[in-house]
């Protein structure tokens, strides 16, 4: 169990390590960092200060070691609009994206997983093709738009809740459904196609045959079966809480890391968007390493087995 | 044939499976009109996508008080809304096609290296794909746009990366139990190169699985590319594509609606199109779920 807990961490912190590679390799591609970051109006003696506080003179493996250290120790630039420690810059939004995804999130493990097993249980019936119809429509719409008709409808047309801005709990209201929905068929999706194939697993019949009632079927062989693939996508979903919002922020004006993210990025503020990827990828490659320990909880057999061959 | 009552020995039953259901019947004719669209949009467009025509400005479209010159309404600047959804259509389908086809070379290529190699080689690519599964698409899109602006070859690449690790998944994990199956062990008993071998054996024989994950990823790419250019950083103008369509019209979201609906529309009829017909041929073609 050590030896598979201490692999999974290994690989988390190697992928962690990918992404500030990937960072440094494409902020150097892009030009000269020092003038990037500093913006092309910097003093030239500040540009030279940044060129020595990175390291930017010595060669590029030095350089590297050099950029992974500033990174460890949290200094991750300044905003080139207002100076800013882009650091503190983007924690400061985190709360308000948090306010949006967290409820969303409930929203979509409480309606998308009962839906989706109901579905398969009751496979073809009038309320598997009605949630099938739903959950197909949900990850055809995209989120934008599903928002947008949210406005025009209970904006405009209603006038009963507001279309943007970050006054109260009722602003917070229509982003919270359009994310939650779009989320909630996803996930519906998901665990039906889970369900149906751990209930034609021959374990099942077994079950079944040998008189144990349908009930306990279910809720003591199939579901915890059928957990394995959707913990994964809940995972993701988790991983994305911080960042799962982007265009649904810049639908309803929501000041929070997304709306921050395409702000900075139109105007290539690079090292806020470095610290927005960095963020992400690390709560990213974190949920996912509680999704594989969660695994090893979930399914014995993972527990020994390196790495699955197959697909 | 005589019309007497044939006995039932006679008469097999015919095997033929069920035509596809309506709605996948839809989704193909749906995807046959985008593409005529998408291919006659010089010929069928009734102006030029970028024409003004400053005494008709967010004039209805027809059925809510507006005349057959703009059938589909005109937006802030007279221009038509009909005109710009056609030439939208084209940009957004040819950057999902060529993204699309940029995402399995890329990945079947990666994914045949992995399995033929295995190694260091498999190992650097596992690597990769836990790098992709470690990053939300769109957030590594909207990094890779701020470092180094803008352009459409760098868009179509950029959305070609997207689900490139599920493609070399599949091919890695089919080249890998093709080659412990007899015919890849007697093509290359009988001398192919690995050119020949994974082109001219392995490939056809996985071809049905790669190609269902192409029509799944298909719509997700459109999808994004609408995102990323509602957010007014994919597609730039004057270029126009379904989504930064939507992004315009969301201005005029209370005065002009319909510039908002038309492309909104066509985007969900078109994903849903797709996954529908992604759907259908999964169940139909793919031989690892049944």
């Amino acid at each position: 169990m050590l030896r598979f807990l201490l692999g999974r961490i290994g690989r988390a912190a190697l992928t962690i390590a990918m992404v500030v590679t990937f960072a440094f390799v494409v902020l150097r591609l892009s030009g000269d960092p020092a003038q990037i970051i500093m913006g092309a109006d910097a003093p030239p003696e500040a540009v030279d200060a940044f060129r020595t506080a990175w390291g930017l003179d010595q060669p590029v493996w030095v350089q590297y070691f050099h950029y992974f250290g500033a990174i460890l120790s949290g200094d991750l630039g300044r905003s080139m609009r207002d100076g800013r420690d882009a650091l503190v810059l983007v924690t400061e939004r985190i709360p308000a994206t948090l306010a949006l995804t967290l409820p969303a999130l409930l929203i979509k493990i409480g309606l998308g997983i009962p839906a989706g097993i109901y579905a398969a249980l009751h496979r073809n019936s009038l309320a598997d093709r009605i949630v099938m119809v739903v959950a197909v429509a949900g990850f055809t719409v995209p989120s934008f738009v599903l928002g947008l008709l949210l406005v025009l409808v209970f904006a405009v047309q209603l006038g009963w809740l507001p279309s943007g801005g970050q006054e109260g709990w009722r602003h917070a209201i229509l982003p919270v459904i359009t994310l939650g929905l779009g989320g909630a068929a996803v996930l519906a999706r998901f665990t039906r196609s889970a369900m149906l194939e751990v209930l034609g697993q021959p374990y099942i019949r077994t079950a079944s045959a040998k008189g144990v009632p349908w009930r306990a079927v279910v809720t003591r062989h199939a579901l915890p079966n059928a957990a394995i693939p959707t913990v994964t996508i809940i995972g993701f979903m988790v991983g994305s809480l911080i960042a799962g919002a982007v265009v649904v922020e810049s639908v309803f004006s929501w000041p929070g890391v997304g709306r921050l993210l395409v702000v900075a990025v139109a105007n290539r503020d690079l090292a806020v968007v470095q610290c927005i990827l960095l963020l992400v990828a690390t709560t990213m490659v974190c949920a996912n390493l509680v999704v594989d320990l969660l695994y090893g909880l979930l399914d014995p057999r993972l527990r020994s087995a390196p790495r699955r061959a197959g697909a | 044939m005589p019309e007497a009552p044939l006995p039932v020995a006679a008469a097999p039953p015919r095997t033929r499976r069920p035509g596809p259901p309506p709605l996948v019947v839809f989704g193909f004719c749906w995807l046959a009109l985008m593409l005529a669209v998408a291919l006659l949009a010089d010929l069928i467009s009734p102006y030029a996508y970028t024409a003004l025509d400053l005494r008709n400005r967010l004039s209805p479209p027809i059925g809510f008080g507006g005349t057959w010159l703009h059938p589909l309404g005109t937006d802030e600047l007279g221009r038509d809304v009909l005109a710009r959804l056609i030439y939208s259509i084209r940009t957004s389908l040819l950057i999902a096609f060529g993204a699309t086809i940029i995402g399995a070379v890329v990945g079947t290529t990666l994914g045949f290296l992995a399995a033929h190699f295995r190694g260091l080689v498999e190992q650097a690519v596992l690597a990769l794909v836990d790098f992709s599964a470690s990053l939300p698409f769109l957030i590594l899109a909207l990094s890779v746009l701020a470092f180094f602006g803008n352009s459409m070859v760098l868009l179509v690449c950029l959305l070609g990366l997207h689900a490139w690790e599920r493609y070399a998944r599949i091919a890695r994990g089919l080249a890998l139990s093709a080659g412990a199956q007899g015919y890849a062990a007697a093509v290359r008993q009988l001398g192919a190169s690995p050119w020949r071998l994974y082109g001219r054996h392995v490939l056809p024989n996985i071809a049905s699985t790669l190609i269902v994950s192409m029509t799944l990823a298909f719509p997700e790419i459109i999808l994004l590319e609408s995102g990323l250019s509602f957010l007014g950083l994919g597609v730039q103008p004057p270029e126009t594509s379904l989504g930064s369509m939507v992004g315009y019209g969301r201005e005029y979201l209370t005065r002009a609606p319909w510039i908002l609906l038309a492309p909104a529309v066509t985007i969900v009829l078109t994903t849903l199109s797709v996954s529908l017909i992604g759907d259908w041929l999964r169940d139909r073609l793919d031989p690892t779920l049944r």
